[in-house]
């Protein structure tokens, strides 16, 4: 398996150094070096991760890089998520891009759009995990390289569960809502479950766990798909837990780190996480690893317990003036070594199926249902190059959050979700 | 020959003085231009073309890709008519004027309170109008944060204290779930971080007011709140009057603390002008309207410091 994978790499590898020399645009014209001695700065932009460990991962990357490859110089710099995204608006209207940068897989159609990117040639392999691919996937060119993703199942406190006499983790919708009606009743205080106002990787499932979709497309462009029945009960449903106080009432302002804090200071008993977020959590605060239970999404009443897959994309900047050097460092970075290392340490899965296949989060029964989650449980946003603004324009949180207040009913929220929708996707 | 040159010497003089004067007034008006131009260039460079170009922005429809390549299409009006008919970005301008002129009265008032305090001959004075400095030399991102913490719905000191003190409907209370409450917290924030500066500067001005004029006042009956409204106040006006265009100028541009405050308020109606033309420009792309809504706010800023500056002016005369 391990020698398959260093095959995969290598062919892509090689297929990157002929994109270097028949690059159409490509103005360096020294294309024939690459794979030969690269040298200079690569700037690379990581998203923090939020734990020095997992800095010092990275950090090493960068060294071990520069170690092989007498010469350069590897800057690291870590971006928060939430900022990420205007950061790399701005630096792209301002021209100050760095060369290399990990990118959100539902951005990088928005950027590529915009002429930010270097194209990949495609590996035709079937080697990545093919949603990622997709997500990477405008006008019939690939511009990033899945590294990592996840999805998000649940976890939740034994403990609590115990107190609060609930048998088994909930598999439904109707089995969540009366888990979080015995905590509320019986668990000692402690808040059933966090689901925020600011966090759509949370709520936006639920209308695929419906049975509805987000948007569907027609040709080149996309149509909003939320004013059906099913959205209005998905909204319906995420919203009625702020509503009946199973979720803290500053929750409506909270961004994901905000409820993973509150699981950790012990605040909430269940939290919608990925393995990313689990390993977070248990790197912080240790004597919760013993008390932590984890299973599937709970499944709406069309049957599917679908999650959003999100990830990573490494993308190589079109006005970066070094793009050898940081091809070869992304290529560095996905080697497999590599890859294992990075993603065993944050709890994400390589964004290769054979990959996840030898991480071995299969085998572990508290990590197994994060990998099932992503492999066959889980699907991504339309790969519009409008959705990263639709993202950024909180349009979808502004309506979650009337919902939750009681503003507008799920039915006013559903109708004016959708014409923002196509407002936006129109531009 | 010395003929011929004293014919054509008084030609020359005829002629020279008016070439002369005319050289020395170009001479005059060169070196002073010139002189000038570096810091005209800078200034050009640094303000009018941004403002210029803004203003361009706020007429067009711009897109990231376009102002990548410069191009970009000409709407007309269309982007201001968005400015005051879009729902959002209408409520902005309102809460700038509003929570604005609340946070300059409220900068104001306590600045005032804590000069005259400062001002009263008491022991560890000097130690207190350094130590009143201090918030106003913590940086606004970071006293954003810091606040934001104070006001944290459950290890919050905010709420903590006043659960303690008998409120107990504070308990869990979340700031920053409301527009109305989650301005009570930034309010708060900024009164803080911009009192030391209108209070230094009321103290200065106190400390310059001719002692005599206030001790005839007394001398002749007027009570503690009489001096100060007839005669301390119309002493200070100037120095009030330039307090408040600053406050005013500040205050309505503020962006830190509603960055970092009211990012969670329902549907971001917390948020204030200078924060919608930065999220309309860079979160959404819509670098037309995002000109727009600061152009607005421009035009709304010049008309205060306009107005405050001709109140100056005429108290200057009086």
């Amino acid at each position: 398996m391990k020698g398959l994978r260093w095959l995969a790499a290598g062919a892509l590898a090689g297929a990157l150094a002929v994109a270097g020399c028949g690059g159409s645009d490509d103005d360096e014209g020294t294309g024939a070096k690459a794979g030969g001695k690269v040298s200079g700065t690569v700037t690379t932009w990581i998203m923090d991760p939020g734990s020095p460990k997992l800095q010092e991962v990275f950090k090493g990357y960068a060294k071990d890089f520069e170690a092989k490859h007498a010469g350069t110089d590897v800057k690291i710099e870590f971006v928060p998520w939430a900022q990420a995204h205007d950061k790399f608006t701005t630096a792209i209207a301002g021209g100050k891009v760095p060369d290399v940068a990990e990118m959100g897989t539902t951005w990088t159609p928005e950027f590529a759009d915009q002429g930010a990117f270097e194209a990949v040639p495609s590996s035709g392999s079937g080697e990545y995990v093919s949603s990622l691919v997709d997500a990477a996937t405008l006008d019939d060119k690939v511009w990033g390289k899945p590294w990592y993703a996840g999805a998000r199942a649940l976890i939740y406190r034994k403990d609590v569960f115990k107190k609060a006499g609930i048998a088994e983790p909930p598999k439904t919708w109707d089995e969540l809502k009366a888990a979080a009606a015995a905590i509320k009743q019986k668990g000692g205080g402690i808040y059933p479950i966090a689901l925020n106002g600011l966090t759509e990787h949370y709520y936006l499932p639920t209308i695929w766990q419906a049975g509805g979709e987000i948007a569907t497309q027609d040709g080149d462009s996309w149509k909003a798909a939320v004013d059906s029945p099913e959205a209005v009960q998905a909204i319906d449903y995420y919203t009625s837990f702020y509503k009946q106080g199973y979720t803290p009432k500053a929750a409506i302002g909270w961004e994901e780190p905000d409820a993973q804090e509150a699981f950790i200071n012990g605040d909430i008993a269940m939290l919608i996480a990925g393995g990313w977020t689990y390993n977070s959590i248990i790197q912080t605060k240790p004597e919760l690893k013993s008390k932590i239970g984890t299973a599937l999404a709970p499944a709406g009443p069309s049957g599917k317990d679908t999650a959003f897959a999100g990830g990573s994309h490494l993308v190589v900047f079109k006005e970066s003036k070094n793009t050898e050097a940081a091809n070869a460092f992304v290529d560095f970075m996905l080697e497999p070594a590599n890859l294992n290392k990075f993603t065993s340490e944050i709890g994400f899965l390589p964004g290769t199926v054979a990959g996840i296949k030898a991480s071995g989060y299969l085998d572990d029964p508290v990590r197994k249902p994060f990998a099932e989650q992503l492999l066959d449980h889980s699907a991504v946003y339309p790969p519009s190059p409008r959705w990263g603004a639709l993202e950024g324009a909180n349009i979808f949180d502004g309506v979650i959050q009337n919902v939750m207040k009681g503003k507008e009913t799920p039915e006013q929220a559903a109708q004016s979700l959708s014409e923002k929708m196509d407002q936006e996707f129109a531009g | 020959m010395s003929h011929g040159a004293a014919t054509e010497a008084p030609a020359g003089r005829i002629g020279g003085p008016a070439i002369d004067a005319v050289g020395r007034a170009l001479a005059r008006l060169t070196l002073p231009v010139l002189l000038l131009l570096p810091a005209l260039i800078i200034i050009v460079g640094l303000v009018g073309y941004p403002l210029a170009k803004t203003i361009w922005l706020s007429f067009t429809e711009t897109r990231l890709g376009d102002l990548i390549d410069g191009s970009g299409e000409w709407v007309g009006l269309e982007n201001y008519k968005e400015v005051f008919t879009d729902d959002h970005l209408r409520t902005s301008l309102v809460n700038t004027v509003v929570f604005g002129t609340a946070c300059v009265v409220g900068t104001m008032v306590f600045g005032f309170a804590v000069a005259l305090l400062l001002n009263q001959r008491l022991r560890g004075n000097v130690l207190f109008s350094v130590a009143v400095l201090l918030p106003w030399a913590v940086p606004a991102l970071a006293a954003s944060a810091i606040w934001r913490w104070l006001f944290d719905d459950r290890y919050g000191f905010v709420n903590w204290a006043l659960v303690n003190i008998g409120f107990s409907s504070f308990r869990d209370y979340a700031w920053f779930a409301d527009r109305e409450s989650a301005y009570v917290a930034i309010f708060v924030t900024v009164v803080w971080q911009s009192f030391p500066f209108v209070a230094l500067s009321l103290l200065a001005g106190l400390q310059t007011l001719p002692r005599e004029t206030l001790h005839a006042a007394a001398v002749d009956g007027a009570s503690a709140w009489q001096r100060f409204r007839l005669v301390t106040l119309p002493l200070l006006r100037p120095i009030v009057a330039v307090l408040v265009v600053f406050s005013t100028i500040w205050d309505f541009k503020i962006f830190d603390q509603i960055y970092v405050m009211a990012t969670g308020v329902p549907e971001r109606a917390a948020d204030t002008a200078a924060v919608t033309a930065y999220r309309e420009s860079f979160a959404l792309g819509h670098y037309g309207v995002g000109a727009a809504v600061a152009v607005v706010l421009f035009a709304v800023l010049l008309v205060f410091s306009i107005v405050y500056v001709r109140m100056i002016g005429r108290e200057a005369r009086a």
